[in-house]
């Protein structure tokens, strides 16, 4: 912690980022984000095992960007973020520095192909308690499913907190948000919710990092993550293409192979 | 408030007879947006469409739903109709009540409701539909024909004698294909290279005709118009510019006994060789797989030898891009070999020879100088037995199809040889004699009457080698099933005609659709037999489907006027269905993120990026935008887009969500 | 006595093969159950699952989805990202408890009359079994719609 902080000064105090988003203590055991502007203030910046939260969603909001260069406390699934925003030329490798913080060694990564290579080392599976919960799923029936879920999206109030706190949903109109047609209705709704949700899987699909934030940023605990991570799972294991890879584009639902197999088309 | 006409198409009986036209008009009153609804025995009709036009300005009308057969019978003639009744054509869409729903479902309340659901749909998308305007796109006015064979040199002729330029890439190394490998011709007996070499010389003439020989096409980029060929003109070894045809070369080179493919193998070509005496151009090729220089570094006695110092063994195949406006594909066919036939000596027997092969034997330019022998032994044969549908009209041979010149040529094949060996008997085992065009008939009855061919219906179950001689076995079925054995000394196959071995790459080079045969695909089997679905290429000849020489120059003909009407235009008019960006005002400019996916999802490379500057040059964001003159309007580009910034019109979101909703 | 169920199908299909071999079915008068409501798309590559979200909250109890089969897209690779599209889709719907029998995938060429008919037929079938797709049906009313 303290070598992030020290190179939170160094960065900010030479003018080389005017920002850096990190994470700060929050009401008791809580982490939330900070954004340090001087160095006098980097005492703001903490790190620990609570700090899991996905920050990479900052760098695509305007008015974070239009503070200048940023740096940013990376967990790997950040890291990734960067990636796959880069490869969607969301960001240029001159306006971010990554504080990288694995295993507690920080590191800091300027570059996009150090990021990759750092990225690479790094295991890339999703938690043992969600694919307890998604393997429990599938062996339920279909209808089971939907009763679960049904049950689990009935809280949903849509406030698309989940919408916010991913990286990957930066669309300044959401296709939630045009009327013209509108697809999906807005407001909470039986089936709305469900279409809601899938449809952010769907779009989801290839470019998620697997990193959760959407699922602990529910206010009401539905584990919207899972379809996200279900999604994306399908994307890894039919094309063996992922989210977060590369800074180079390589988007499953943009590419196909001539012989991609399926047993489902008659 | 939208002011939508729907008009009702009896189409005779076929739609009326099982659709209750009347309650389908009375029901599309009632739907929303609607303020004109009628019914008439004939859309298309004269009559009919002038009520069209009449009832779009007296009611003022701002949207059509013509309720009647497939859009893709009359889209277009509706759309010409509203156009000249004063709305946008594209605010004219059509309703399929006939193939859709009253040639597919009997005669009840449901089928009636069904059409009124169709119409409901078709109305609910017009009200949304915007008027769209045609894309007009610049020509290149060049044309690149593919194949030197007699398709490609008619349709090349033709195109430059309208003046305009032509780029004619053949892969060998003269032009001429398999018509200049021919003796004679049905069914007058012109000597083929007589009546073909004329036009080959014209070709190497015209001033507006480029002639690549040797050369093949790797790419093709770009879209009806516009396209970008890349052409790779192989090395010949040969500076042809200094090269004057003297021949020393081949009279020179030691390696003498390379199969000669011309002449079908019946000899033998040097290393160094021009495929026939009148190749056009008349300058050599150096076979480097078989020449002694390129595997060995040794002899070069060419280079010796040569009187103009023409020969260049370092010269390397050059790529050449060219600008062409379009494509004529006329790159032939081949025979099925007759390897093919287990039952007829796996081409083992050297006396079974084929219907090609034949032909390099009646030729006076041939290997034998027109005499017919046996490529075994030399001796002149006594009895051919000749036999019609080898491989074709065979399923187990994967050809079900009739390959359609060799009734004719069989029999061309059999009085020349009565005419050339005057004792000789000659048997045609046939199936049905298929003699259909002009004289045809005639011809294939002089060869029975006047030639004494004898004709046995029946098909050949085998053919094998007996002390040299091969023993035929048939039957003929108009004498009941009889068995049938012929003692020949020379069988001659009519095997199947295919499609080239490199057709199938070819035609996904230019993203040609083809059929299960590799024979290319027309656009419209009987409308539409020149071009094909890819926009700007067209067909010429039997890479299409078997044909004989008079309807191959007919259709290059064909394909060669297409082309020019294409260039009569100063510029092209496109159909506007294509993508669009949306472009909002400052300080949005777009909903366009700049995440690019659409660009790669793109089969066409349709889609730029483009930079929104303010007035200091600065950029502000980078956004997509759509080519229109490369879109072909899939909409892949719309559903890969997360926030639809990107929409396809005449298929836009609003159009698709009206329907959906009118469900 | 209430009338027995006819379930409401929608269709996207892609105007160069589909529709066209849904025209040849009509050409070659074959019959098939008239259930079906058909979206003219240009490809399969422009098929959102939004429409097909859409189409079920709208009423449908079945969709079919189909198009040119693989290497025959008019538009050369249209229908290879919608396969891939589906690929995913399907196994997510599945993974939300959506009945996977109410939604058909096929490839259906210009030539193939007789297939469109036939799948009609027995998609139609299916559902009619399968019952209303009362789980949305029921829902959708509520609320904005």
């Amino acid at each position: 912690m303290e070598a992030l902080r020290n190179k939170a000064k160094e960065l900010l105090a030479a003018g080389a980022v005017k920002v850096v988003i990190g994470y700060g203590q929050g009401t008791g055991d809580s982490r939330r984000p900070v954004f340090v502007h001087s160095a006098d203030k980097v005492t703001d910046l903490v790190f620990d095992k609570a700090c899991t939260q996905n920050l990479a969603t900052y760098l695509t909001k305007s008015e974070v960007r239009a503070m200048g260069r940023m740096a940013i406390v990376a967990v790997p699934s950040t890291l990734r973020s960067i990636l796959q925003l880069a490869a969607e030329k969301q960001l240029r490798e001159e306006n971010v520095v990554a504080l990288a913080m694995i295993d507690g060694v920080m590191k800091d990564l300027s570059t996009f192909d150090a990021i990759e290579e750092t990225v690479a080392t790094v295991p890339d599976a999703i938690s043992e308690a969600d694919q307890k919960v998604i393997d429990k799923l599938m062996a339920m029936s279909s209808s089971e499913r939907r009763a679960f879920w049904a049950d689990e999206l009935g809280r949903c109030v849509k406030c698309y907190a989940c919408r916010s706190s991913c990286p990957m949903c930066y669309c300044e109109r959401c296709t939630m948000d045009c009327n013209r047609p509108q697809w999906i209705p807005v407001a909470s709704h039986a089936i709305g919710n469900l279409e809601y949700h899938v449809v952010r899987a769907m779009h989801l699909a290839g470019r998620c990092v697997q990193c959760g934030t959407c699922g602990a940023a529910c206010p009401v605990g539905i584990p919207v993550h899972l379809l996200t991570f279900f999604a994306e799972g399908t994307v890894r294991r039919q094309f063996g293409q992922k989210g977060g890879a590369s800074a180079k584009l390589d988007y499953a639902m943009s590419t196909f192979k001539p012989d991609d197999k399926e047993q489902f088309i008659r | 408030m939208s002011r939508v006409g729907v008009f009702i198409c009896h189409c005779g009986e076929n739609i009326a007879g099982t659709v209750d036209v009347a309650a389908v008009a009375k029901a599309a009153l009632d739907m929303p947006g609607v303020v004109h609804a009628v019914e008439y025995k004939y859309m298309c009709s004269d009559p009919g469409q002038t009520m069209l036009k009449d009832a779009i300005k007296e009611k003022k009308l701002d949207g059509v739903v013509v309720a009647a057969c497939s859009p893709r019978m009359h889209e277009p003639t509706f759309r010409r109709t509203a156009e000249e009744g004063g709305i946008n054509p594209f605010q004219c869409e059509m309703a399929n009540l006939r193939e859709h729903c009253s040639w597919v479902h009997e005669k009840a309340p449901a089928t009636t409701a069904k059409a009124v659901d169709l119409v409901r749909l078709q109305v609910e998308k017009v009200k949304r539909n915007l008027p769209l305007n045609p894309i007009r796109v610049p020509i290149t006015k060049k044309a690149l024909v593919l194949g030197g064979g007699i398709a490609g040199i008619q349709a090349a002729l033709d195109i430059a004698n309208a003046g305009n330029p032509v780029l004619l890439v053949e892969q060998s190394p003269s032009i001429g294909g398999h018509m200049s490998q021919l003796s004679e011709t049905f069914p007058t007996l012109d000597c083929s290279q007589c009546i073909l070499t004329p036009r080959m010389v014209e070709v190497a003439r015209h001033p507006n005709i480029t002639l690549y020989t040797y050369s093949e096409l790797e790419k093709l980029e770009g879209f009806i118009g516009n396209f970008k060929a890349t052409i790779r003109r192989k090395a010949r070894k040969i500076d042809e510019k200094i090269c004057n045809g003297c021949g020393v070369c081949q009279q020179k080179c030691p390696v003498k006994k390379i199969p000669d493919q011309f002449n079908e193998g019946l000899s033998n070509r040097p290393a160094i060789f021009v495929p026939f005496p009148q190749a056009v151009p008349n300058k050599p090729v150096i076979d480097v797989e078989n020449c002694t220089y390129f595997k060995t570094g040794k002899c070069k006695a060419c280079e010796k030898l040569c009187p103009t110092k023409a020969i260049r063994f370092d010269q390397e195949d050059q790529i050449e891009v060219h600008d062409v406006g379009a494509v004529v594909l006329a790159t032939g066919y081949k025979t099925m070999p007759v390897s093919n036939f287990p039952e007829y000596g796996y081409g083992k027997f050297k006396d079974v020879i084929d219907g090609m092969k034949f032909e390099r034997l009646a030729s006076a330019s041939g290997p034998t100088g027109g005499a017919i022998k046996r490529p075994s032994d030399g001796k002149e044969p006594q009895h051919v037995v000749f036999i019609a549908c080898a491989g074709s009209r065979d399923r187990a041979k994967g050809v079900p199809y009739c390959s359609k010149i060799c009734c004719m040529y069989t029999a061309k094949h059999a009085m020349l040889y009565q005419h050339k060996v005057h004792g000789g008997t000659a048997t045609v085992f046939y199936m049905d004699v298929r003699a259909a065009g002009k004289n045809y008939d005639e011809f294939v009855r002089r060869a029975v009457e006047e030639d004494g061919v004898k004709y046995v219906r029946g098909r050949v179950s085998r053919v094998y080698e007996d002390n040299g001689q091969l023993v035929v076995k048939g039957v003929d079925t108009l004498l009941g099933g009889e068995q049938v054995e012929i003692r020949a000394d020379m069988v001659v196959l009519a095997t199947a005609v295919q499609a080239q071995d490199n057709a199938e790459e070819l035609a996904q080079t230019l993203h040609v659709s083809y059929d299960p045969y590799k024979f290319f695909a027309e656009a419209h089997p009987k409308l539409r037999p020149v071009e094909t679905n890819t926009a700007g290429i067209f067909l010429a000849g039997a890479c299409q489907a078997p044909r004989d020489i008079p309807e191959t120059v007919a259709q290059a003909s064909g394909a060669a006027v297409k082309v020019c009407g294409l260039f009569s235009q100063p510029t092209l008019t496109r159909e506007p269905i294509i993508a669009v960006v949306d472009r909002q005002a400052p300080p949005v400019f777009s909903n366009c993120v700049g995440c690019f996916l659409c660009k790669s999802a793109c089969p066409y490379q349709a889609i730029e990026e483009e930079a929104i500057k303010n007035r200091n040059g600065d950029v502000i964001k980078t956004v997509a935008k759509v080519n229109p003159g490369l879109c072909q309007g899939c909409g892949t580009c719309v559903s890969t887009c997360r926030t639809k910034a990107i929409d396809l019109q005449g298929y836009s979101n609003e159009q698709i969500f009206a329907e959906l909703m009118s469900i | 006595m209430a009338e027995p169920f006819e379930p409401k199908l929608t269709a996207f299909v892609c105007n160069w093969c589909t529709y066209a071999g849904a025209d040849l079915t009509g050409t070659s008068r074959i019959k098939y159950q008239s259930n079906v409501r058909v979206i003219r798309l240009p490809c399969t590559g422009r098929i959102d699952f939004m429409m097909v979200l859409k189409a079920f909250s709208r009423g449908s109890d079945g969709v079919i989805i189909s198009g040119c089969h693989p290497n025959d897209c008019h538009y050369t690779s249209g229908n290879y990202h919608a396969r891939r599209r589906w690929m995913v889709f399907r196994d997510l719907l599945d993974f939300v408890g959506v009945d996977l029998n109410r939604v058909t995938f096929s490839w259906v060429s210009a030539a193939e009359g007789a297939k469109w008919a036939e799948l009609v037929n027995e998609t139609t079938n299916r559902v009619r079994e399968l019952g209303p797709y009362k789980e949305v049906q029921q829902l959708a009313a509520v609320g904005i719609e």
